[in-house]
């Protein structure tokens, strides 16, 4: 077996209660593969039924980490995947990814990965403890937010290394984005927290101490030295302190999206403490606790990650200073993905501004920009579905649209019914292609960004443009696809491609070269891409076998997303001149049918998946 | 024999000779433990607790609770002092004091007799419990003699911890210390140690050891583990001849093991 993988998978039905240990796919099939995202949605290809439903019985979650997971060796080799059919527009693939320690744990337990099956007879967990499964009940923490979850079940385990990967109450209730929750601040968002709630798996629960073995240790230090020379950007407590991603793209989501300019959003932060845990052995610093140092939500102790979308989903509710951290530290632990919350809530606050919702049908809630106390009670009733309002946000913003009625369908940020990372994205065009074809599926991993502009350093020996145009559609598809093949490829791995620096030389090739050295393959960049594009195109294929088309992704999409900005910077600017074409250039670029979005023929064998023939575009 | 050492601490040569130093700066530490996980990777070990130190965890972050939920972070592991209580009681002489600062404890020679344990001023030796010989922090002896720093030191996200020649460091931590209106530790306990501390506020909120300042400093190893010793055959036969042979050619040394209320020189 090649290294870095511990050899076996973990099936688990939970209907039956029994468990099987199966073997990883031999070595051609995992060389092509090789974890992650890739090979759980080859496994989901090949036994999901067709007519699955996301909360039914048959539905499946298949969760995979990669053969650098856990080595130490590197920055970022921290990731498992999850894989389902997606609650939200449920016929697309839906995946989330979580880093922290829990998949370092799972292979320490003696597992690659995991697939469940099936529906507990009553709340459940799962405790792994050195290549032993058992389920245990789960009557004591369901209905617990995340946190205590977490430490309830250390608890019950008696073990203090454990690690916890769970859902609070948004998943018990089958809030369409509910998240799983692992190690405090971490989460594979995304709804696969939903499914596990349909399936009353309230947590899993990881504790071994075995390491994979690797092919070339020297080889492989020398090369995760090289790629933490190349990721050098490291998180301060200063960075910590500011309003967050918002800065990068100069413009923060406000109103539901009808203001994009930044203020005194993060006034008050410089008060908190701020502490910084990083994921294992990653010096990129992104995680970090916070203890709240001053106003009425003094002494709130908050954990959080990168990213800041919850900060950006309460200030687009009109909220500012602490008071939003300390909502978003209550919406994760409760577990819902804030920005399925965010929009939700949005069009509602918009409705009312607009006199289309009075008190009368809000139950007397007062629907304000700005209000606290009321977004504070929606997120206690969203998580729980409790009453009309609880259950629409849990449901959707596109529900919640239909049943305020009027216009409010046009208000709605969404793509195909999910809703993207909360951010305002729209003034920058690799974003905003990313967000929108997500690969095929609705959620993206990773890619896209400002930095596509030129090729990364590493692909100049075969890429040769730029620096695009943001006012020219001209090489931004292209440019797309190369940061999803090579952030893909980063993610199945089992990296965390916010550890991967593609914009500095050798940011790329290092990360092949720790592949190499763990596994003792041979990979090369070109090899590497491949592997990126077919992961792509499985997430495409499950899309196309349950009836997406590549027409929705520019179709069903929020109008508002798609709008020219109305204020800022960036006034004026959309994406929207340049669609569908845009939209249609990228699908053939990938080697899809622009309208159908199913691959040729010629991409599939390149890709060695003809097995998928079926599904192919025949003409 | 190294006259630095008193009598009879064995020493050796690593690479050039030249003492060098961890500097291990609390004010930076965010506890996050990279470097306790860095050490179990580069020796292989099993991934056994973080909390505690063990055959498998030759560091710990104290307080052991989970990152992030503690201010103040102390690191505790083998201090390598200049002095080694444990190399001075080994009945066989397996634990060596190198030149260039690491105190290692030979595998093979080690016969299990756990008063290296008992001796450690810092309690930070223990049994492995699948070998069932001693084991602690080798400094990365092995890296040292390649003139490389310890993986713990390179591990450190934050710059917590440095290693260098003994001279800059010492020169480096006193800067620290007095930039953040601190002190140092390590530097005088048990006459002097590899470790330096960068510490800010007091001792016991940190949870160090208050250690003495006397070379080679008390112990008690329990009588009844050294009668089982001398009276059984603890641990096997040929250990035994060997602990007799270093006694009889050796004497001067059992004065650390079995008078340790004499100040030695």
């Amino acid at each position: 077996m090649p290294g870095g993988y511990m050899g076996k998978i973990l099936r688990v039905d939970l209907t039956t209660g029994s468990m099987k240990d199966e073997n990883l796919p031999e070595e051609p099939l995992l060389r092509r593969f090789l974890g992650g995202q890739a090979l759980a949605t080859y496994i989901l290809l090949r036994e999901l039924p067709l007519d699955a439903k996301p909360f039914g019985a048959e539905s499946k979650v298949v969760m995979m980490t990669g053969p650098i997971t856990g080595t130490g060796f590197t920055p970022g080799g921290t990731k498992v995947t999850a894989v389902y059919l997606s609650p939200l527009t449920e016929y697309t693939l839906g995946r989330g990814a979580a880093s922290g320690f829990w998949p370092v744990y799972l292979k320490a337990a003696g597992y690659d990965g995991i697939i469940i099956e099936g529906v507990a007879p009553r709340p459940t967990y799962l405790f792994i403890n050195e290549g032993k499964a058992e389920l245990r009940d789960a009557s004591r923490v369901w209905g617990k937010g995340a946190r205590e979850t977490e430490d309830l079940l250390r608890e019950d385990v008696g073990f203090k290394d454990a690690k916890v990967m769970c859902i609070g109450p948004a998943g018990e209730n089958l809030v369409r984005a509910a998240m799983l929750v692992n190690d405090y601040n971490h989460n594979a968002a995304h709804s696969g927290g939903a499914v596990f709630g349909s399936k009353k798996l309230k947590a899993i629960v990881v504790c071994g101490t075995a390491r994979p073995r690797l092919h070339d240790k020297a080889r492989l230090i020398e090369a995760g030295v090289r790629w933490q020379s190349a990721t050098r950007f490291q998180y301060t407590i200063a960075k910590k302190m500011t309003a967050g991603k918002g800065l990068d793209l100069e413009a923060i989501p406000n109103l539901n999206f009808r203001s994009s300019l930044i203020a005194d959003h993060a006034r008050g932060f410089d008060q908190n403490r701020v502490t910084l845990r990083p994921c294992f052995q990653c010096p990129r610093l992104c995680p970090w606790d916070v203890e709240i140092g001053e106003g009425p939500r003094k002494g709130v102790v908050g954990h959080f990650n990168a990213g800041s979308e919850w900060l950006d989903t309460f200030f687009n509710l009109g909220i500012k200073g602490n008071e939003v951290l300390y909502l978003a530290e209550k919406i994760n632990d409760l577990g819902i993905e804030c920005s399925h919350f965010s929009c939700g809530v949005a069009v509602a606050f918009e409705a009312w501004e607009k006199g289309l919702l009075g008190p009368e049908q809000t139950e007397g809630l007062r629907f304000e920009w700005g209000n606290v106390e009321v977004v504070d009670r929606l997120l206690d009733m969203a998580a729980r579905r409790e009453g009309r309002w609880g259950n629409l946000f849990a449901e959707g913003p596109m529900q919640v649209a239909e049943a305020i009625g009027g216009d409010a369908p046009q208000w709605v940020v969404h793509t195909k019914k999910g809703t993207p990372a909360l951010h305002d994205w729209r003034p920058h065009l690799g974003h905003m292609i990313r967000e929108i074809v997500a690969t095929g599926g609705m959620k993206p991993q990773g890619a896209g960004g400002t930095g596509m502009a030129k090729p990364a350093p590493d692909l100049r020996y075969r890429e040769k443009w730029g620096p695009l145009d943001r006012d020219d559609a001209t090489g931004w598809p292209w440019s797309h696809i190369l940061t999803e093949q090579y952030r893909q490829f980063c993610g199945i791995i089992g990296g965390c491609w916010f550890a991967q620096n593609d914009n500095k030389p050798d940011g790329l090739k290092s990360i092949v070269d720790c592949l190499s050295a763990t596994t003792g393959w041979n990979f090369d960049l070109d090899e590497a891409l491949l592997a990126g594009h077919r992961s792509m195109i499985l997430q495409s294929l499950f899309g196309t076998q349950r009836g997406w088309i590549a027409e929705h992704d520019w179709q069903h999409i929020g109008r508002r997303f798609i709008e020219p900005i109305p204020d800022g910077k960036f006034q004026g600017f959309t994406i929207g001149k340049w669609l569908p074409e845009m939209v249609y250039e990228y699908h053939r670029l990938s080697g899809r049918h622009e309208k159908t979005g199913r691959p040729f023929m010629d991409t599939l064998i390149t890709l060695g998946l003809e097995e998928f023939k079926e599904w192919a575009q025949l003409d | 024999m190294n006259p630095k050492y008193g009598s009879l601490i064995p020493t050796s040569r690593l690479l050039d000779g030249k003492p060098r130093t961890i500097l291990f700066d609390s004010t930076k530490c965010i506890g996050c433990r990279q470097c306790v996980h860095a050490c179990k990777d580069w020796h292989d070990h099993r991934r056994t607790s973080i909390y505690e130190l063990s055959g498998t965890n030759w560091i710990t972050m104290e307080p052991p609770v989970l990152e992030g939920l503690s201010s103040l972070w102390a690191r505790n592991s083998c201090m390598h002092c200049e002095f080694p209580m444990c190399a001075a009681v080994c009945p066989v002489e397996a634990i060596t004091k190198y030149e260039e600062g690491p105190v290692g404890i030979n595998q093979e020679t080690c016969i299990g007799c756990e008063y290296c344990i008992y001796a450690c001023p810092w309690g930070v030796i223990t049994m492995s419990d699948v070998t069932h010989k001693a084991a602690k922090c080798t400094m990365c002896s092995d890296r040292v003699s390649g003139d490389k720093s310890p993986f713990c030191v390179q591990a450190c996200p934050v710059g917590a911890l440095e290693f260098g020649l003994e001279e800059a460091i010492s020169a480096k931590a006193s800067k620290c210390a007095q930039e953040n209106g601190g002190y140092l530790y390590g530097d005088k306990e048990a006459g002097g140690t590899q470790l330096l501390y960068v510490l800010k506020e007091k001792k016991e909120d940190y949870g160090v050891c208050p250690v003495g300042l006397e070379r080679y400093p008390r112990h008690k190893i329990p009588l009844g583990l050294m009668l089982k010793d001398l009276f059984t055959l603890r641990y096997g036969f040929t250990g035994k001849i060997r602990a007799l042979y270093f006694a009889i050619i050796h004497p001067q040394r059992l004065i650390y093991r079995y008078w340790p209320w004499r100040s030695v020189a």
